[in-house]
């Protein structure tokens, strides 16, 4: 299954917000969607799950429009919020009757989730009587007990202690080797990085990269070098403004061009005592910071 | 439809889970119940009525007369005494100053200070609003005038006295509706619109924006048709005002029904022996009037974003409701029910569930009249009904200041 947006515009008032936003997510895969607060990513998810229309563009689902009645979404969004006061089985089991389950499915899908996220305790309780992070996860019961074949999950890392988010990483994984397509947006860089395949950045309502993150990573100018070495002063004050301090220890080299790694490698090697050398491998971080950051 | 079954169920839940809702309602069907019980409460303890009363004259508030002549004041005194059976009718010595002492005092409760047989001074401390003592003490001192101008002319006191005593037979046949019969019941159903509307009105509004504070919403709609969700939650809140009503209004019938000895009073049995075919049209009209501002209230509720811009939010359609009320109860209460203003407001559809009704009771109304302000009535429900339902998907997703009318509006009909 290929979950495709295609060129979308978005206008609120005289504010243009989404600007062409094209992406595509596959079903077994995990895809990021990344851009800084404010750059269109709730406006593009909203669109996607028909919250308000799209002034053009199309959404796909394997090449042919959307249909909101058949396909599933289960959807985590950014702004939590339920029943404060009502019952947590209540809530959980009328929304999933909402999303098209009959009762029995229903409370048996809830009391699956309650039990498999160790929620089963507070079945009973009101939900404001739950800590910030267990009400998260309750949430998070509403985006997942109806089996949808699309996950999207806003920012589903915020407020979970380690444990927890140990658990949700579980359950995420579980859900892609299910074979749906599951949509991440955060701004936890390092959890992006650890599941998803593809992304997308968003900037200023456009879409600034997009693609295969190993791709993402290849392709990215390898000019610069990772120096481990046992004297690495020596070599800040040989190099000078070519070379910057990295927080480990370690020193950035910045090569005028790529083709320059192999000599300035060799020269390293020959002139100073070297534990180690690389070439720079960006992490999604410092992906981010270019496309995301500077061109605002 | 499934969705719609699933809402309603959920939102109905809400009400009968609600403490405050089951509170009111119980208070009400007790405090209906005592109500009704009162006059054989009452009955049970005046098993003993006669000595009671005995005991009781002592404490009639006193009434004195004052007159120069010591004849005029026994004569007054005397037809007082009949006349106001609820005072202790007494004699004052002393000065006109004594009097006013007493009535400070609060020795006494009144005085008639007689400055002839036609004309007197009338002192008490409190004038209540509901004081008739003055045009009781016309009547009587008329008679005693007219009776002692009789006998001066030579009439017997027997035949003056069958002459001032005359009494007029008279017989009313109501060929179209009893105003005065009907007056009661009328008054009660237009008040009990008039609450419930208002106060479910404004629980569906709150009901919504309570929703869109928690952000439940956006899970909502995205699970949900808006329409569903609208039409669920207004006609939940319908059935819970509904079968609130029928609750009280079921004891208060049931129990009438128990104590209908003890309530003898003509008044009191006007109100529950309303016709059957009233009774219809009572709840065309309740039921109608009650959607039609319940999904106003609905689409305001959804364009606050704060559960305190509520009040302001629903102002338009509580003015717009309480002039409603305003031009029936003054059109009830002058008795013209069919004036013009009634006429155009039995065919607008925010105020015809209290004119037309009113009209229905209190005129003779035809009945194409009817069948036209219903036609109206259903077919503004529906389109206010989908109306709100669009406001209510638009709104939900704006929040800060609330949107003008027009710019939802404008909205609304840009997405079509």
């Amino acid at each position: 299954m290929i979950l495709e947006l295609k060129s979308i515009d978005k206008s609120f008032g005289k504010k243009q917000v989404l600007k062409g936003v094209s992406f595509t997510a596959e079903g077994g895969k995990a895809f990021g969607l990344l851009g800084r607060n404010g750059a269109g990513k709730t406006t593009s998810i909203r669109i996607l799950m028909n919250v308000f229309p799209a002034d053009s563009g199309e959404v796909l689902i394997d090449g042919k429009p959307i249909d909101y009645g058949k396909i599933g979404i289960g959807y985590l969004p950014e702004e939590r919020g339920l029943y404060p006061k009502k019952l947590i089985i209540d809530q959980l089991v009328y929304f999933a009757e909402l999303k098209g389950m009959n009762g029995k499915d229903a409370v048996r899908s809830v009391d699956y989730w309650l039990g498999r996220l160790g929620m089963s305790e507070y079945r009973n309780k009101r939900l404001d009587t739950l800590s910030k992070g267990n009400q998260q996860k309750i949430q998070l019961i509403t985006a997942l007990a109806h089996d949808p074949r699309i996950v999207i999950l806003d920012e589903p890392f915020s407020g979970l202690d380690p444990v927890n988010a140990m658990l949700l990483k579980d359950v995420v994984k579980e859900q892609i080797s299910m074979g749906k397509i599951v949509l991440f947006s955060s701004h936890q860089m390092s959890y992006i990085e650890e599941f998803c395949d593809s992304i997308a950045i968003i900037n200023a309502g456009r879409v600034a990269l997009s693609g295969d993150l190993h791709d993402i990573k290849r392709n990215y100018v390898r000019d610069k070098l990772v120096v481990f070495s046992a004297m690495p002063e020596q070599i800040k004050a040989d190099l000078g403004e070519a070379c910057t301090w990295r927080e480990d220890g370690s020193l950035l080299i910045h090569l005028a061009a790529p083709d320059e790694k192999q000599s300035m490698m060799k020269r390293l090697v020959q002139s100073y005592d070297i534990d180690e050398i690389k070439v720079f491998e960006p992490s999604l971080n410092d992906i981010f910071v270019e496309y995301a950051g500077a061109q605002v | 439809m499934k969705q719609f079954g699933k809402i309603l169920k959920f939102e109905l839940k809400g009400y009968l889970r609600n403490k405050i809702f089951v509170g009111i309602t119980v208070f009400l069907v007790v405090a209906i119940a005592i109500v009704m019980f009162i006059p054989n409460i009452i009955a049970a303890f005046e098993t003993d009525g006669d000595v009671e009363g005995d005991v009781n004259a002592a404490y009639l508030p006193t009434m004195l007369i004052f007159a120069e002549d010591d004849t005029l004041s026994s004569t007054v005194k005397e037809y007082f005494g009949s006349a106001f059976s609820d005072h202790n009718v007494q004699v004052a010595v002393g000065s006109i100053e004594d009097v006013k002492e007493a009535i400070i005092s609060g020795d006494a409760e009144c005085a008639f200070v007689m400055n002839s047989a036609s004309s007197y001074t009338y002192y008490v401390n409190n004038l209540s609003m509901y004081d008739i003592n003055t045009e009781i003490a016309n009547t009587v001192l008329q008679e005693i005038y007219r009776i002692s101008a009789m006998i001066q002319h030579g009439i017997t006191p027997e035949q003056a006295g069958e002459i001032i005593a005359v009494q007029i037979e008279s017989n009313t046949e109501t060929l179209g509706k009893d105003q005065i019969q009907n007056f009661f019941y009328t008054y009660i159903m237009i008040f009990a619109l008039y609450m419930v509307i208002l106060l479910y009105g404004q629980m569906v509004a709150t009901n919504v924006a309570t929703e869109k504070s928690s952000r439940a919403m956006e899970l909502l709609i995205t699970s949900a048709k808006p329409t569903s969700m609208m039409f669920g939650k207004v006609l939940a809140s319908c059935i819970a005002g509904f079968s609130q009503l029928v609750l009280v209004f079921g004891t208060a019938i049931l129990l009438y029904n128990v104590n209908r000895n003890a309530l003898s009073n003509p008044l009191i049995a006007s109100v529950f022996d309303i016709p059957l075919e009233l009774f219809i049209y009572l709840i065309i009209f309740f039921i109608l009037g009650f959607l039609i501002y319940a999904f106003m209230f609905g689409a305001i509720g959804s364009t606050a974003s704060k559960l305190e811009d509520i009040n302001t939010s629903v102002m338009p359609i509580t003015f717009l409701f309480i002039i409603a009320f305003m031009v029936v109860m003054f059109s009830m209460s002058s008795g013209s029910v069919d004036n013009t203003a009634m006429l155009v407001c039995s065919y607008i559809p925010f105020t015809s569930p209290m004119a037309m009704f009113t009209r229905i009771c209190m005129s003779t109304v035809a009945w194409y009249e009817i069948a036209v302000s219903i036609a109206i009535l259903i077919g503004a429900t529906v389109g206010i009904g989908v109306l709100s339902a669009k406001i209510y998907r638009v709104g939900v997703l704006l929040y800060g200041t609330p949107p003008k009318l027009g710019a939802i509006l404008k909205t609304v009909f840009k997405r079509q």
